[in-house]
């Protein structure tokens, strides 16, 4: 049998016809993009600003961790004398992000949640009214880390390097290696490492490497070295007193400490640290306020701290606030406790709660 | 040009109000203003913006400031108001009345505009770093976390400017940005020059600086004139095409010609226009001014009938004062009268003097412009309807740079200087002369 013009011809058909389909199919799944776009609720669309700085820290973590494998997986490559392997590791250029997205994994709710919830905090904090303490006086952080005790002075040292580091690189476009928890680094560290190996020759020399680069990238993670986790630190160094509480929560807002002030209301209602700050974020503020009563916070200082995040937060609505203060403000401490209880439970088993209601919603 | 006399240059006025927020007592400032938009004392508050901070404040109960923007007739001015309860009733300050407002968020340099090697800083209010971007200052061999909580001189050594001041103790004692502080990094022979802006609090108090440090560039400024011909030519041709860009763009998106647009993106778009706008006016004054500065001014002298140019300076601008209510009262056609200069020129000057008058004209007004000779000079006059000047800001005016009321918007105060060096090369004069409160009337005199 011969091989002759037609069969030539029927590859290049079914060539078409299988690009064709391909066509379809991606057709498809742009319409249903476009329909959920549509469809989705104002509320919970991103503003552009949160979108883009979203988009570019998920890409500066995701592009960190991979130069990260790359450089060191090239150089264990050369140690073993195997320098084109690892000159090709090193000129690798596909677009890992776009890979990992186009595999959904980008789309994990726990990383999202992460790092949406520090983009919306880092927005919110550098919008926030500064207020000077006082004539000529030092601010809360700079104030905290000259005290005497040397617990509370490190811990608030850490805080304002942590957040200088942060700051100076997003200034400069790109992130600080630790920002994510364990868990995440942990998972997104071996995603990176399969999107690098994917799309390398096999080769059992190449992928060792690579597992040692990543491997390494994991012993090196430190995630107490967060300021999130510093905040904890700090807030948990400070211990306020029930009476130092309300000025120590609306200093941190003054001074423009957003996780400080995370921290020390966590603290206060015994929540970890992510879960005060999902509260902080929330637009509606209602859980907010029944922390701030669980702290048995008066009603000015309640204000105070809404007025603080209303100025610096477009999606707040300071007069629904101040419809609902009388109400707020009148919360028995007790109730406000009561309510905050389900969230003293161990995150994990909130987040299978979280997930089982999904499941049935 | 006119500066709001109605509403006295006071720093701070004050209020106080009931609990259901009703004026009980104001300064005079505040009074008018309430006045103006139709309230008294014992009724609500009547200018809105007002009355919704007193309104939070009091369901609130606490202190409440807010940036405001209220139209005083046709300036907008921008106050910064505090409303603190007090007793059962309200107190409220209200400043800002001539001077810039208080931004109570100091615009952050973004981190676009902070160009590689730079070094971005921050203090607090007792001008201690809260902030050193770390990239930058390991640059300069600086170990930027440890300077962290220490006053800004462990940064940076301040020296004394040129004319022997410290702008940067200036600028914090007048509250405004300065660009031009030199210094030298600790421990090293860098120069900077810093620049900065100072943060205020939602009480206008002094909440720290936020500034930029640039390594100085070497070269000393070379002795030319204050404004070359080459600087003003390159000005011209680099700015003209880009602003012109902007503007259609701007305009583009602001009528959705492309389509629909978020509302709030309307409207900036219309910023962005204007302030186009305004920056491709200042070009053309920049390289007018270019031009009347330099030692060897001489204008074309040709007979021009000033008659013609009044009425064609006045058709130029019908459209503005249409939109505007205002008319404008040209000289009849049949009128000649023979002088000579430069017609463009003393078109220019034409449309300066109407556009001026037909911008402070209250709704409604007339702007006059009328023709005649006097002894052996062919004078045109616009006189409008405003609110006239202080005969102590008479002189004032054609100084350069120079606005009666700097708060007042559109303008950059060169229009007129350069009008009066023009009518003076041309061997004629510009002169003003105005009873406040009765309109102005200017001027421009030409040789036969």
């Amino acid at each position: 049998m011969s091989v002759g013009p037609d069969q030539v011809e029927r590859d290049a058909l079914d060539t078409r016809i299988i690009a064709a389909r391909r066509l379809a199919a991606r057709a498809d799944a742009r319409l249903s993009g476009m329909i959920a776009d549509f469809f989705l609720d104002d509320t919970a669309r991103l503003d552009e600003r949160t979108r883009v700085t979203l988009g570019r820290v998920l890409a500066a973590v995701v592009q960190g961790i991979e130069s990260e494998i790359r450089r060191h997986a090239a150089r264990v490559l050369t140690g073993r004398g195997m320098d084109a392997q690892a000159e090709q590791l090193l000129r690798g250029h596909e677009d890992i992000v776009r890979r990992l997205s186009r595999a959904g994994l980008l789309r994990d709710r726990s990383l999202m949640d992460e790092l949406l919830a520090q983009v919306r905090c880092d927005l919110i904090a550098s919008a926030l009214p500064a207020v000077a303490a006082g004539p000529e006086q030092t601010s809360l952080l700079v104030r905290l880390a000259e005290v005497g005790d040397g617990v509370v002075a490190a811990a608030a040292r850490a805080l304002l390097s942590a957040e200088a580091q942060r700051r100076s690189a997003m200034e400069q476009g790109g992130v600080v290696a630790n920002i994510l928890p364990a868990e995440r680094h942990h998972q997104l560290v071996w995603w990176v490492a399969a999107a690098i190996r994917e799309a390398t020759t096999t080769d059992s020399a190449v992928d060792q490497a690579i597992v040692e680069a990543a491997q390494r990238s994991l012993a090196a993670h430190d995630e107490g070295q967060r300021p999130e986790a510093i905040a904890m630190r700090l807030a948990a160094a400070i211990e306020a007193r029930p009476d130092e509480l309300g000025e120590l929560l609306i200093d941190a807002l003054g001074d423009r400490r957003l996780l400080l002030f995370v921290a020390v209301l966590a603290r206060a209602v015994g929540i970890d640290f992510a879960s005060a700050r999902t509260i902080m974020l929330e637009p509606e503020g209602d859980r907010l306020w029944l922390a701030l009563r669980a702290a048995d916070l008066d009603r000015p200082t309640i204000a105070r701290i809404a007025l603080s995040l209303a100025d610096a937060d477009p999606r707040r609505d300071i007069e629904a606030f101040a419809d609902d203060l009388d109400a707020v403000a009148a919360v028995p401490l007790e109730s406000a406790r009561n309510a905050l209880a389900p969230m003293t439970l161990h995150p994990d088993l909130r987040l299978a709660i979280d997930a089982l209601a999904r499941g049935t919603a | 040009m006119m500066k709001p006399d109605i509403i006295p240059d006071l720093a701070v006025s004050h209020a106080k109000l009931d609990a259901d927020g009703r004026l009980l007592a104001a300064d005079r400032a505040l009074l008018t203003l309430n006045d103006q938009a139709g309230g008294a004392l014992g009724a609500a508050l009547a200018v809105p913006q007002l009355a919704t901070v007193a309104r939070l404040a009091r369901r609130l109960g606490i202190l409440v400031s807010r940036a405001v923007t209220v139209a005083d007739q046709d300036n907008d001015l921008d106050l910064w108001v505090r409303v603190q309860p007090e007793g059962d009733g309200l107190r409220m300050a209200v400043s800002g009345w001539r001077e810039l407002r208080a931004r109570a968020i100091p615009p952050r340099p973004a981190p676009t505009v902070i160009e590689e090697g730079a070094l971005a800083w921050e203090t607090d209010a007792s001008v201690r770093l809260t902030f050193v971007s770390i990239d930058a200052a390991r640059r300069l061999g600086v170990d930027a976390l440890s300077l962290l909580g220490q006053p800004l001189t462990a940064l940076f050594a301040l020296d004394a400017s040129g004319n022997g001041g410290m702008p940067i103790i200036e600028a914090v004692a007048r509250r405004q940005p300065f660009d031009d502080q030199p210094a030298r990094l600790r421990g090293g022979d860098v120069r900077l020059l810093l620049t900065a802006s100072v943060k205020l609090d939602a009480d206008g108090a002094f909440a720290g600086l936020s500034g930029v440090a640039r390594v100085e560039e070497t070269a000393a400024a070379p002795d030319t004139p204050a404004i070359s011909s080459g600087f003003t030519d390159g000005l011209d041709r680099a700015l003209r095409a880009p602003l012109a860009r902007i503007i259609a763009h701007a305009d583009t998106i602001h009528a959705e010609a492309e389509g629909p647009v978020a509302p709030d993106y309307v409207d900036y778009a219309s910023d962005i226009a204007n302030a186009g706008r305004h920056l491709l006016a200042l070009v053309d004054d920049l390289v007018d001014l270019q031009a009347v500065e330099a030692e060897d001014l001489a204008l074309l002298t040709e007979p021009v009938d000033l008659a013609d140019v009044a009425r064609r300076a006045a058709g130029l601008l019908s459209v503005r004062a249409a939109n505007a209510g205002v008319a404008i009262a040209r000289p009849l056609p049949e009128l000649h009268v023979a002088a000579s200069g430069d017609f463009r020129r003393a078109l220019q000057i034409m449309v300066n003097l109407i556009g001026n008058a037909v911008r402070y004209s209250p709704e409604g007004g007339v702007v006059s412009v009328t023709v005649s000779m006097r002894g052996d000079m062919a004078e045109a006059i616009v006189a409008d309807q405003g609110k006239g000047i202080a005969p102590a800001d008479q002189a004032r005016i054609f100084e350069k740079f120079e606005r009666v009321d700097p708060t007042e918007p559109g303008g950059n105060g060169l229009g007129l200087y350069i009008a009066r060096r023009l009518a003076r090369a041309m061997g004629g004069d510009l002169t003003v002369d105005s009873v406040p409160g009765d309109g102005a009337r200017f001027t421009l005199t030409l040789p036969v």
